[in-house]
């Protein structure tokens, strides 16, 4: 959770406006779901990879560990696309080779998706994103509540943290039902401060006039024109050569 | 059990997002005119919201041996009820999407679905069910965390034999399928999470009864429910 934040708030583009960064990941994201996957997913997850790694400056270790993350899913749930079971006469399982095709389709697919939702996070503070959404209509209150949630998950998570290293230093994780017991005692006693600070915040925000509105300055940020127009290029490139490479190899 | 991104047919995402959307919006509408009646609750949702993540990013003890983390829907269905949990889950969702990469953009339908509205309405409803056959209340929080679990599980399995039809034997064995490969992970994970959900309540009974009371004005939670 650190590591990805971190990226986001330091990587080189950070300073550019959201929608420029967004524009590529959602671009790239609808080229892997509109065109054939076998095509386009390679160009996508190797052009998403490339503008991280290079464009953005993100170390190589960081991104592998984001797309590695739905790793023990895919582990799980792969082989079972490939492997197609009948039970009419006991239980008998074939391997096809369409199961195998929509295996490596899936995986695939779901590889370039995982490359463009890397670039966006990797790149994107979480914030910026949500102060994008005030202007799509998202109501305010519900801006507020979820900036609200962003600070205080770090609060929170800091704490969580100290409890279970001073929980395992005492012990409490050396056994299944210790641990379980150890866990809940940690998530009552957070849950509780969780709520006792809500309460300080609501005193110290009446205390200066706190109406149900916090005001908060949004970045100057200016969209660049050419980076927008070199973004739909990019995409467009990509999208004609993956759909030229499909009509070939069809 | 997060679907990862890329993973649902282009389809099937826009299917589980069109399905996912109308629960998500009573729930907007709903904690947005709490709010506007009451600002306060606003800091109230967002740390009940934080602390949510948090216990959804501890590692639980395995038995198995993998990695497996809480979900917290029994607890946040117990604790805020389910139609705000709708609301709640779903940020904490996208939140765990852009912070952890767990789960995706095109999923968070399905994710939605599975994890923010029938995991909680099923924990909310078996509590109710429980506390009306006047079980004690540990075993009740304990069958609403686990069957809750158990129930985002067969959902989510349930999602992915939709959208991957096994050739030969269709949906059902599709479905099977998924359920197998997923269950020596969940099945027992949502015992764990049961007692640990019935931890955490006893403590917040014995210790936070104070802090309790404030989550009186939410609709249909534990405090409603189960006479704290």
């Amino acid at each position: 959770m650190r590591a990805i934040d971190h990226h986001a708030w330091t990587n080189r583009w950070r300073d550019w406006h959201p929608v420029e960064k967004g524009l590529p990941a959602v671009g790239l994201l609808t080229l892997t779901f509109v065109l054939p996957p076998l095509s386009t997913a390679p160009l996508v997850l190797a052009s998403a990879t490339l503008i991280t790694v290079y464009g953005a400056g993100i170390p190589w270790k960081t991104l592998l560990s984001v797309l590695a993350a739905p790793a023990a899913f895919l582990l799980a749930g792969i082989p079972f696309l490939a492997i197609s079971m009948d039970f009419t006469a006991g239980i008998d399982l074939t391997l096809s080779l369409e199961g195998l095709r929509l295996a490596l389709t899936t995986v695939i697919r779901a590889l370039a998706a995982m490359s463009c939702l890397a670039f966006l996070i990797l790149t994107t503070p979480l914030t910026d994103g949500v102060l994008l959404l005030r202007r799509v209509g998202v109501p305010a209150g519900m801006i507020e509540l979820i900036l609200l949630m962003y600070r205080l998950i770090f609060v929170f998570a800091e704490r969580a943290l100290t409890g279970r290293q001073a929980q395992a230093g005492r012990l409490g994780y050396s056994r299944l039902d210790r641990s379980v017991r150890s866990l809940g005692l940690l998530g009552g006693n957070l849950f509780q401060r969780a709520l006792d600070q809500a309460r300080r915040l609501e005193i110290g925000l009446m205390a200066r006039g706190y109406t149900g509105e916090l005001c908060v300055l949004s970045p100057p940020w200016e969209l660049s024109r050419w980076r927008l127009v070199a973004g739909i290029a990019g995409i467009s490139l990509i999208g004609l050569v993956s759909s030229g490479l499909a009509r070939s190899l069809s | 059990m997060h679907i990862t991104e890329g993973f649902l047919p282009p389809l099937h995402a826009a299917a589980w997002t069109a399905v996912s959307l109308p629960f998500v919006a009573v729930s907007v509408y709903r904690v947005n005119r709490l709010m506007r009646e009451k600002p306060e609750i606003k800091l109230l949702l967002a740390a009940s919201g934080a602390f949510a993540f948090v216990i959804s990013a501890l590692k639980l003890p395995s038995i198995t041996g993998s990695c497996s983390h809480a979900t917290g829907t029994g607890l946040g269905a117990i604790l805020f009820g389910p139609s705000v949990m709708a609301l709640l889950g779903t940020i904490v969702l996208a939140f765990q999407t852009l912070l952890l990469a767990h789960g995706g953009i095109t999923t968070l339908g399905a994710n939605v679905f599975s994890m923010a509205i029938v995991g909680p309405w099923v924990a909310y409803a078996v509590l109710r069910g429980a506390q009306g056959l006047r079980a004690p209340l540990a075993f009740s929080v304990f069958l609403a965390a686990m069957l809750g679990d158990w129930a985002t599980y067969l959902t989510t399995a349930g999602q992915l034999a939709l959208a991957f039809p096994d050739p030969t034997s269709g949906i059902a064995g599709s479905f099977l399928k998924f359920a197998s490969v997923f269950a020596p992970t969940q099945l027992p994970l949502a015992v764990i999470e049961g007692l640990l959900t019935v931890v955490i309540v006893n403590f917040l009974r014995e210790y936070s009864s104070e802090e309790l009371r404030n989550l009186r004005f939410l609709p249909k939670t534990l405090v409603s429910e189960a006479r704290l």
